[in-house]
């Protein structure tokens, strides 16, 4: 085994669960713990029930009446985004292919609907990913205001999903690999697909998820925050 | 009286007294601005997260009222709150110990305080740019923090500074004494009598009755209308001697909201609350001025800054557009034929939600009212808020930036008067339609009221209000 396969088909993924899981514990314990003297109620108040955070969370209606540009770009981008995590499901394990046999599909229609789905899900992502940094470097107001990390995150990401598109339209890559080092890694044996673009997909996806506790693509946590202490009084 | 203070109002010509600034910046300590900022990381909450999670969208700038003005870096909210967040960076954040300036992360720069104070006083804590940011993250509260910085050190505005310190000595921003209240006031009753033929009284420091009208000082001495639609409805109702006025408190206007400086704010506060108990009121009445209703009924009673408190708290506007709801009071809405607009002040509207009970008593007593778009929580900043209204050394920048949005949403509507429920918010609009050349007048609600509404039957006599 190559020592670059070791690195990031062994040793990096171990890492990234460590640092991920203390890193977010460590932000979420921090905002947990710091007080909140009073609330700061903002009219129209946007609804922070459960429900009213939920479907700030899910639609983002503040940034609607906003921005309604930004607002599709990032709506669709988050939708994808959710989309393929699902689908990396079944990336990582056969549990999924095995419910839809269950249910009468056969492994072609399987095959077809996943790679049609997730065929249109990437080519998505990649454009509203480009779109997101087109926007960053062309509008003005946001342009003054981005610097190394905002445009780190996006290309980051860009370059996630790219490897990712690659592999999708490239030669076949056979999910059975991933299977199968997934379950290494659970074994504590880990047993790396030897796939070269694989290997550069998730080392950039892992870095990413490292990244994540440590920036600002952390937002997606605080928003909960933030919303609940703007409710009616 | 009406000269060198916060609230000269919607008269013409106001005037602009000489802009003192203190030659000598008071010595500054790093440490301590240091010391501020990275308190943030223990809380309040709110803050912390502000300082963490900015997505960068630029969607706050494309709401905000200055950088609508003027599209440049400095007013970018962003950029503004930046320069807390990134000391906040520097000294509390792993990427910004670890990558430094790579991430935006930096060190106080000794001296860089004198640019703050411009920098913090660009922003009228609207609160717009919360409204509308995927984060909810409000900038405002940011600029607060870093005025805070700057009360510290000594270096709020002479402007900002000499209307606290007035208010603290006084008890009101205009530093009138008791004598002069007590004076126009009785200007005000007599002017009701030529008016109506009738005493409508102002009720002055009587102990037991059941509301305590608290206005901005300006309701009293500039612009005395509001204050004179308050007694008439009172009047109409039958509850002339059931309400008061206090001769040393008559002024809710509260700058420490502005410089942010929370003992100040507290100390300026107390004496409402005091004052409210000694007069053994039922209701501690707020009138037409967004901050200082919004630091009572938001601030200081959910807080429970001074514990129980033996009254509840309303808005002048909630009690008449109740009473109007109730088809207690009666109009000749001839009086008012002119088109009238309203203008929701941020404090009003974004803060504390009363956005319908204005449009309620404007429609009874106006034959053409017409909306602003867009309006209520949603409405642009008259350019004048968190305090920049009171600064006369920014004239310039309230007029040519912060306050161009609103000119063109008030020329859209072609209305001929505005009215804000606000002192701060008229004296910005006022001084804008001076700049402007444009013909059209500013005030309050219950002024528009106070000429229309009928006293025995009859409104007021006086038509000519130019
Ligand atoms: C809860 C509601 C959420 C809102 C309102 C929201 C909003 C946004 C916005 C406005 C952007 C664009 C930033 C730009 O202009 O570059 C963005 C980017 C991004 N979001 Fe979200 N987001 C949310 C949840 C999430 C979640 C759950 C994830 C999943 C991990 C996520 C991951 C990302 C990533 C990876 C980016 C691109 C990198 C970046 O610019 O930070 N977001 N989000
Ligand atoms: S709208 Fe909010 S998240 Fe976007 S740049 Fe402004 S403050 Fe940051
Ligand atoms: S509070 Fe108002 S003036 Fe200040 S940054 Fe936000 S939108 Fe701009």
């Amino acid at each position: 085994m190559d020592a670059f396969a070791l690195l990031v088909g062994g040793i990096l993924p171990y890492l990234t669960v460590v640092v991920f899981l203390v890193g977010m514990g460590y932000r979420f314990r921090a905002w947990f713990k710091a007080p909140q003297p009073g609330k700061m109620t903002l009219f129209p108040a946007p609804d922070s029930t459960a429900g009213g955070v939920l479907a700030e969370t899910l639609f983002f209606p503040s940034l609607f009446k906003g921005d309604k540009v930004l607002w599709s770009f990032a709506w669709i981008f988050h939708a994808t985004l959710a989309l393929v995590f699902l689908g990396h499901i079944r990336v990582f394990t056969g549990l999924v292919d095995r419910i839809l046999m269950a249910v009468g599909m056969s492994a072609d229609n399987i095959g077809v609907m996943s790679a049609t789905a997730g065929g249109v899900a990437g080519v998505v992502l990649l454009g509203t990913g480009l779109l997101l940094l087109i926007r960053r470097l062309t509008i003005q107001r946001v342009r003054e205001i981005s610097r190394v990390p905002d445009f780190f995150a996006l290309l980051l990401l860009i370059a996630i999903i790219g490897t990712g598109d690659l592999m999708r339209f490239g030669p076949h890559f056979d999910l059975e690999q991933t299977r199968v080092w997934a379950r290494s890694l659970l074994a504590f044996s880990p047993d790396v697909p030897r796939n070269g673009l694989f290997l550069v997909h998730a080392l950039f996806a892992m870095l990413l998820i490292i990244y994540v506790p440590f920036s600002k693509i952390l937002h997606f946590g605080g928003i909960f925050f933030t919303q609940t202490l703007v409710k009616r009084s | 009286m009406a000269q060198d203070t916060a609230h000269v109002g919607a008269g013409p010509a106001t005037k602009r007294p000489e802009v003192v600034r203190a030659k000598e910046s008071p010595v500054v300590d790093p440490e301590q601005v240091i010391r501020a900022i990275t308190a943030i990381d223990g809380g309040p909450r709110v803050l912390k997260l502000y300082m963490e999670m900015c997505a960068r969208c630029g969607t706050c700038a494309s709401q905000c009222p200055v950088y609508y003005g003027k599209a440049e870096k400095k007013y970018n909210p962003v950029e503004r709150s930046d320069l807390i967040r990134d000391i906040y960076k520097k000294h509390c954040t792993t990427t910004g110990k670890l990558l430094g300036a790579l991430v935006g992360a930096r060190d106080y720069r000794d001296g860089e305080l004198e640019a703050w104070a411009e920098h913090f006083y660009t922003c009228t804590g609207c609160r717009r740019c919360a409204t509308y940011c995927p984060m909810g993250i409000d900038n405002s509260v940011i600029a607060r923090k870093g005025r805070a910085i700057l009360e510290a050190a000594g270096m709020t505005p002479d402007t900002m500074q000499k209307v606290v310190r007035i208010s603290l000595e006084t008890g009101n921003t205009d530093g009138a004494s008791p004598e002069a209240f007590k004076a126009a006031i009785e200007f005000l009753e007599e002017e009701m009598k030529e008016e109506h033929g009738v005493d409508i009284k102002i009720p002055v420091d009587v102990v037991g009755a059941d509301y305590f009208y608290v206005p901005p000082s300006g309701d009293v001495l500039v612009n005395p209308e509001a204050t004179t639609g308050v007694a008439k409805v009172f009047y109409a109702l039958g509850l002339q001697d059931r309400w008061t006025m206090s001769s040393h408190y008559f002024d809710g206007a509260n700058y420490g909201l502005f410089t942010g400086n929370d003992a100040d704010m507290k100390a300026d506060n107390k004496p409402y609350v005091e004052e409210a108990k000694r007069l053994g009121c039922k209701v501690l009445f707020m009138g037409e001025c967004g901050h200082a209703y919004r630091i009572m009924k938001m601030m200081m009673e959910p807080a429970r800054w001074w514990g129980d408190l033996p009254f509840t708290i309303m808005n002048c506007m909630e009690f008449t557009a109740e009473q109007i709801k109730a088809g207690k009071l009666q109009f000749d809405k001839s009086k008012n034929p002119q088109p009238v607009t309203y203008h929701d002040p941020c404090n009003f509207g974004r803060s504390c939600d009363i956005v319908e009970e204005p449009r309620i008593i404007l429609k009874a007593s106006c034959q053409d009212f017409r909306e602003m778009y867009p309006n209520r929580g949603e409405n642009w900043c008259c350019g004048g808020g968190g305090g920049l209204s009171a600064m006369d050394d920014i004239h310039e920048f309230r007029m040519t930036v912060s306050g161009v949005k609103k000119m063109e949403q008030v020329r859209a509507t072609g209305a001929k008067y505005v009215a804000a429920a606000c002192s701060n918010c008229k004296r910005q609009l006022a001084q804008l339609m001076e700049y402007y050349k444009e013909d059209i007048a500013v005030g309050g609600v219950h002024d528009m009221l106070s000429r229309s509404i009928l006293i025995n039957g009859k409104a007021a006599k006086r038509v000519d209000y130019t």
